[in-house]
């Protein structure tokens, strides 16, 4: 059946319905062509069984004395009334089987033997119009007062019975044909027109690149049937994905400026301190104006605080800059991360171990944006979740098919609707961050895997992405 | 069996009925008949019967019965007062029986014997006839049987041996039919009855060919015991079948039975028969 398969339901189902009708007319015909037969077969039994009973009792004695002449006569005038015409031959024999008289003497002389004549002769009990012979054989005895005195053989002309099977077999096949023909295009057409609204769903659903569309208000079905409600379910649907995916966006939009609040006040501190030393700077300038040694070291300062505001500044703009995937990645992204995070481990008097390490390795397939925002969203929830006085690392190796990132804490310990939130797709709990499904779902827009591991008092959350996004398709 | 004859005797059926009243006061008459070809048409056993009721001012009975033997006896025992026989038994009876009338047909008093096969048969002659089945018309009747059995004995043969078998059939129409259908080769048959049905039912003679006929022979006669030929019914009957041809149911009857009328019989008109029955039984 699997050719059937891939039929649409629309051609299937009243397909199957045809199907049913057939089998049923095709039962049904043969249920009344078999009762056909049975009333066929006692209506000759019945006939076949009048006439013997009646030629024995009318020919008894007269074959009892051998009165050929008599035994004739009845068989003759027999023939001539009614039943005559499906009795075709009749022939009378002694107890020896020696033939009396026939109805046909020519066919059946007069001292013949009765077998030759009654060869596939069968009983009056096995009698039936079976078959194609248009005419019944009959053997039976002729029996006189209790006593067995001869034979009667008759040949019944069934022709019109058969016929009247056929015509009943043709008027049913006819019959059933045209009722099946018409009720399967009206089933057909009845089922196209039930499943259309299904067809639309699968229309809207499908053809629409895998994001569904809603379906016209003019094509959902009238009243307040199954499809119905159906339809309005699934234009529901729609609606809340669309409105999901909409609050996810402006989640995800709400958590980089989160992120980036976080890091203002760490941010103003990083600029506040230098703005001391550099204000100092030019006081010193103003006031040992003369003196050209200690101008020139308040110079120095002054550039150096302000280059180190630039780069501050610079990473802060390239964090949160809109389109920032189509630059691919390099040192100096994480050189800027770890400047971002600086201040908040500062802030937090937490010690950060930074190890990068990309030489040689061929990022050029892997866009910097997400790479950043995974890594600072990571680094800020280590950060959260250290004690003071703890420890944060990051680790960056690169090796031939990917870029492995590892964030480590020496805190406590992710709570698990945190870890299902970074390792799982199913519904977030309500109160958490989206921060980490955030990650979660940047890690799975690279191709990337997260692994989780707390051991030894440390939390290790590791990043793996690979350096060919063509290769991660083909692993999978 | 509906025919001409059937027809005209109908309309002279109803006058019969209506002068029946001169019937009255008279004891019946009983008249046997033996199986002549009418037998099997009611209305011409009725024609006759009211024809002569009327010429004898009487009712007559008519008395069938299926074999000659059975009619013989009934006027040997005066179970009937006359009847209607064949030479044969009268002969037979001869020392009882006396003659009270012969019919005349085509002319005179007598009839042919003819020996009939199906059209197809290439017999000619009854010797041609020897190993077939056969049909008599009665053991008693001289047409039926004995011209046959005393043409075979004076070829030297018997029935029994010339013939694979031979059946009665009780009714010169019915030696006919026997014939027609099949049912046997050969019959011996009244020639009268032969013509008769010819003219009646000519579609079942054409279904056979007569390829003999015997000599002249006496006509079956009407017959009563000897000792009751002067007694005033037979008389009546003679003088009614004597005077048929004058009245019109009269003429009728006779029409239906294809006779010319009735006229006296004389013994010597059956010697022929009594020839027969000499060879036959020496």
């Amino acid at each position: 059946m699997k050719w059937f398969a891939p039929i649409a339901l629309s051609i299937k189902l009243p397909l199957l319905a045809a199907a049913m009708m057939v089998l049923v007319g095709t039962v049904a015909s043969q249920q009344v062509l078999r009762s056909l037969a049975q009333v066929q077969d006692a209506r000759i039994r019945e006939l076949a069984r009048m006439h013997v009973e009646g030629l024995s009792v009318a020919l008894g004695p007269l074959v009892l004395r051998h009165d050929i002449w008599e035994v004739y006569d009845t068989l003759d005038r027999a023939a001539q009334a009614g039943e005559g015409r499906r009795m075709v031959l009749t022939a009378v024999a002694d107890e020896r089987g020696r033939v009396l008289a026939a109805t046909d003497p020519r066919r059946v002389p007069m001292d013949s033997d009765i077998a030759a004549l009654g060869g596939e002769a069968v009983t009056l009990d096995e009698l039936s119009v079976d078959g194609a012979a248009p005419i019944l054989s009959l053997l039976a005895p002729l029996t006189y007062q209790g006593r067995t005195v001869g034979q009667i053989a008759t040949e019944l002309d069934v022709s019109d019975l058969l016929a009247e099977r056929r015509q009943a077999l043709v008027l049913l096949i006819l019959g059933n044909a045209i009722a099946i023909g018409l009720l399967s295009v009206a089933g057909f057409l009845a089922i196209r027109k039930m499943l259309h609204p299904v067809t639309t769903l699968a229309r809207q659903m499908t053809e629409s690149g895998g994001e569904p569309r809603p379906i016209p208000p003019l094509e959902i079905p009238q009243g307040d049937g199954e499809l119905a409600r159906l339809a309005r379910t699934y234009n529901a649907m729609v609606g809340a994905v669309a409105a999901r995916a909409e609050a996810e966006r402006r989640l995800a939009d709400r958590e980089r400026f989160v992120a980036l609040g976080r890091l203002s006040s760490s941010l103003a501190h990083e600029i506040n301190n230098p703005l001391g030393g550099l204000l100092n700077a030019t006081d010193t300038i103003r006031t040992f104006a003369d003196r050209p040694e200690a101008v020139r070291r308040s110079a120095d300062l002054l550039d150096r605080g302000l280059r180190h505001l630039r780069d501050v500044t610079r990473a802060t703009l390239d964090q949160n800059r809109i389109d920032p995937e189509d630059r691919a990645l390099g040192t100096d992204d994480f050189e800027d991360l770890k400047l971002l995070i600086q201040p908040e481990v500062s802030r937090l008097a937490l010690d950060l171990d930074w190890l990068v390490h990309l030489d040689g390795a061929d990022l050029s397939k892997i866009p910097a944006g997400p790479v950043r925002q995974i890594s600072l969203n990571l680094l800020l929830n280590a950060c959260a979740a250290c004690r003071p006085s703890g420890r944060v690392g990051l680790r960056v190796c690169a090796a031939a098919h990917a870029l492995t990132i590892e964030i480590t804490n020496t805190g406590p310990g992710m709570p698990q609707a945190a870890l299902d939130r970074l390792l799982g797709d199913g519904p977030m709990s309500p109160g958490g961050g989206v921060g980490l499904r955030l990650v979660r779902e940047l890690v799975n827009g690279l191709g990337g895997r997260i692994t989780h591991a707390h051991d030894h008092g440390a939390t290790v959350i590791t990043v793996a992405v690979p350096t060919h996004r063509e290769a991660a398709h083909a692993q999978e | 069996m509906k025919y001409l004859f059937s027809r005209r005797s109908l309309v002279g059926l109803g006058l019969v009925a209506l002068l029946s009243g001169r019937a009255h006061g008279q004891p019946v008459f009983r008249l046997g008949l033996t199986p002549v070809f009418l037998d099997n048409d009611a209305a011409v056993i009725d024609g006759l019967r009211r024809a002569l009721s009327r010429g004898m001012g009487r009712d007559i009975e008519l008395v069938q019965r299926r074999t000659y033997q059975e009619i013989t006896g009934l006027l040997l025992d005066r179970s009937v007062d006359a009847a209607w026989l064949c030479g044969y038994p009268y002969l037979q009876h001869a020392d009882v029986l006396d003659l009270v009338a012969v019919p005349v047909w085509r002319g005179g008093p007598r009839y042919q014997s003819y020996l009939i096969v199906g059209p197809e048969d290439g017999a000619e002659a009854l010797s041609d006839l020897r190993g077939g089945t056969h049909a008599f018309s009665d053991p008693d009747s001289n047409s039926g049987y004995l011209v046959t059995a005393t043409d075979l004995r004076r070829m030297g043969e018997q029935v029994e041996s010339f013939f694979s078998r031979s059946i009665f059939t009780f009714g010169h129409r019915n030696v006919v039919r026997a014939v027609a259908d099949g049912l046997v080769r050969s019959g011996s048959v009244d020639g009268y009855v032969w013509e008769a049905l010819a003219v009646i039912e000519p579609d079942l003679t054409a279904r056979t060919q007569v390829i003999a006929r015997s000599e002249w022979l006496g006509f079956p006669p009407v017959c009563a015991r000897g000792d009751s030929l002067n007694s005033e019914p037979v008389e009546a009957l003679q003088s009614a079948l004597m005077g048929l041809h004058a009245t019109e149911e009269g003429r009728q009857a006779l029409a239906s039975l294809q006779l010319d009328g009735f006229q006296p019989a004389t013994a010597g008109l059956f010697d022929g028969i009594a020839e027969r029955m000499s060879d036959l039984d020496p």
